[in-house]
């Protein structure tokens, strides 16, 4: 039996075996590989089904740049990633396994730190790359142009767009607790009602999806629809931002649940 | 050390857990008992920090479990052995937990020894029976080498085997001079390994006391069991000294708060023969219906007992 620890570590300890163990957490789950595989298929696979038909990509019939394969896939494959994040953190809902996991970890505020660091970067270090395989696709397939410039501005901008959906994710999974309602919440946040309320055609409902983080995301991605970059950033960090804090508020406040 | 002081838990309109005070001391085993929805697994979540008392503290070791920076070394728990992510193999489910507090690999595969979880630590939780979920939730508790533990109900789902293992495991962590609280349904099993019992129904507390004093109390009533060929001549005659009698399944007679001199001075009153007359200690079992009889929230409705009066 060993004697009362006197001398406890400090914070960015805890904080730092938290994150190690929040890695584990997420590489010890068939879900996750089976959400980066579906990341992998669909953001090279539409990256590479693009370079074939890359004429055809943009309305002036000039041909896009390499990196527009990588933009494209992760438009969509951003889901699988953003799925990935999610489950990170509702699964434990969902078993109960939140119980143990703040019997190691009680200090919920460094929980928070662990959970919304580890799987966020892990999803945008996976978009990042899996984008610039579909980069490098295209440029093989279709001799689009790839400078070291347009790499690292597109990948740059998946990386915020993952970082703010991420957020927005673990953000919504703490709060609603449950897989189903936070999965179709931020399906509908960020790909379902921006692509959908445009299509009305009318102007309320399209003004409205444009308040959405989705739009941001879309507007980040593909320089579409017509907003600022100010205004995307503000849609980006002001919703994962509120997202944050409502999660937070969750996790901190309530009972372990 | 638990201390626990004024402790209560309201969910709403209902008062799961009111105003409990009482400390767990080390080197013992301490039995929690009440029935169900009493509020012993709400009270040990808030000592462990999960759920946040309406009013009143709890303290682990000296300090509120919640602000422990390496919580594993003051007290390991298996509240629900369900709560383990089921894609996940035991010993992943232990790795994780090892991560938290820079605990070495080695350590993990010993606890899976210890508990016999053996090459079943490598498969997914999800294919665990209820009995490997416990050992598994008992590897998590004894990780961290704490000084408190507290087990939940864990002798459900074990076999007879595995039952005789947590009594002797309990009682090696509390000769250790651990501190451990242990809830637990199955009365025969606490009367055998708790050395003092805190009892509670309905959220408040009922008995805090050492085993021997709970077992002697008031409420251990004395009960004489007597064997007598003139069952109702004798009965009747009990009864009307105004004491409680019940038959048995074998044709006994128990009587309840009387002395075997009572009993055999009122058959040699009435002249019946008596061919055995003892007296009989009081279970745990008993004396806990006695203590919690009011208490009890979800009550099933007996085939009613021919108690005669």
């Amino acid at each position: 039996m060993t004697a009362v620890h006197l001398q406890e570590p400090g914070t960015l300890t805890v904080y730092g075996r938290a994150a190690t163990a929040e890695w584990l957490r997420l590489r010890t789950v068939r879900s996750t590989w089976w959400c980066l595989l579906a990341a992998a298929v669909t953001i090279v696979g539409i990256g590479v089904i693009m370079a074939f038909d890359a004429e055809n990509v943009t309305a002036s019939g000039d041909l896009p740049p390499a990196t527009a394969a990588g933009e494209f896939g992760v438009l969509l494959g951003q889901f699988a990633l953003l799925v990935m994040v999610l489950l990170a953190v509702t699964q434990e809902y969902a078993s109960g396994a939140i119980a143990p996991t703040l019997q190691w970890t009680p200090r919920r505020g460094v929980l928070l730190a662990a959970r919304v660091t580890v799987p966020v970067l892990a999803a945008a270090v996976a978009a990042v790359l899996l984008a610039f395989v579909a980069d490098v696709a295209a440029w093989l397939i279709a001799d689009l142009s790839l400078s070291t410039g347009d790499v690292t501005d597109s990948l740059g901008r998946i990386a915020a767009v993952l970082v703010a959906g991420g957020v927005l994710a673990v953000g919504v999974g703490l709060f609603l607790r449950s897989t189903a309602g936070a999965l179709a919440t931020v399906f509908l946040l960020q790909l379902v009602l921006p692509f959908l309320l445009p299509a009305f055609g009318v102007q309320w409902m399209a003004d409205l999806g444009e308040l959405l983080p989705g739009s941001g995301a879309i507007w980040t991605l593909l320089g579409e629809p017509e907003m600022s970059a100010a205004q995307a950033t503000t849609l980006l960090v002001g919703w994962s931002g509120v997202a944050l804090v409502a999660g937070g508020w969750s996790l901190l406040r309530r009972d372990a649940g | 050390m638990i201390e626990v002081r004024g402790l209560t838990k309201q969910y709403g309109v209902i008062r799961a857990v009111d105003d409990l005070t009482f400390d767990v001391a080390p080197g013992k085993v301490t039995g929690f008992l009440g029935p169900n929805g009493a509020g012993k697994s709400t009270t040990m979540r808030m000592i462990l920090g999960l759920d946040r008392p309406t009013a009143g503290s709890a303290l682990v070791g000296g300090r509120p479990f919640a602000t422990l920076a390496e919580p594993l070394h003051a007290a390991g728990a298996l509240l629900d052995a369900g709560a383990v992510h089921p894609g996940r193999s035991g010993r992943d489910h232990l790795r994780v937990a090892a991560r938290t507090h820079g605990i070495p690999q080695r350590r993990v595969d010993e606890v899976i020894d210890q508990v016999g979880l053996g090459p079943a630590a490598r498969r997914r939780v999800k294919g665990y029976s209820l009995g490997m979920r416990q050992r598994l939730g008992i590897a998590t508790a004894l990780l961290g080498d704490p000084a408190v533990l507290l087990f939940d109900e864990p002798m459900n789902g074990l076999d007879l085997d595995g039952v005789r293992w947590i009594r002797r495991l309990v009682r090696g962590l509390a000769d250790e001079g651990r501190t451990v609280l242990l809830s637990s349904h199955l009365m025969s099993e606490m009367e055998q390994t708790a050395d003092h019992l805190v009892i509670i129904g309905a959220g408040r507390l009922i008995a805090d006391a050492s085993m021997h004093d709970v077992m002697r109390g008031e409420n251990a009533q004395r009960r004489v069991r007597v064997r007598t060929p003139s069952v109702d001549e004798l009965a009747g005659a009990l009864l009307r000294r105004n004491l409680r009698v019940h038959p048995t399944d074998g044709g006994d007679l128990l009587v309840e708060g009387a002395s075997p001199e009572t009993v055999g001075d009122v058959a040699l009153e009435v002249g019946v023969a008596v061919h055995r007359l003892a007296q009989e200690q009081s279970s745990l079992e008993q004396v806990y219906l006695d203590l919690t009889g009011d208490s009890v929230q979800y009550r099933v409705t007996e085939t009613p007992e021919m108690v005669q009066r």
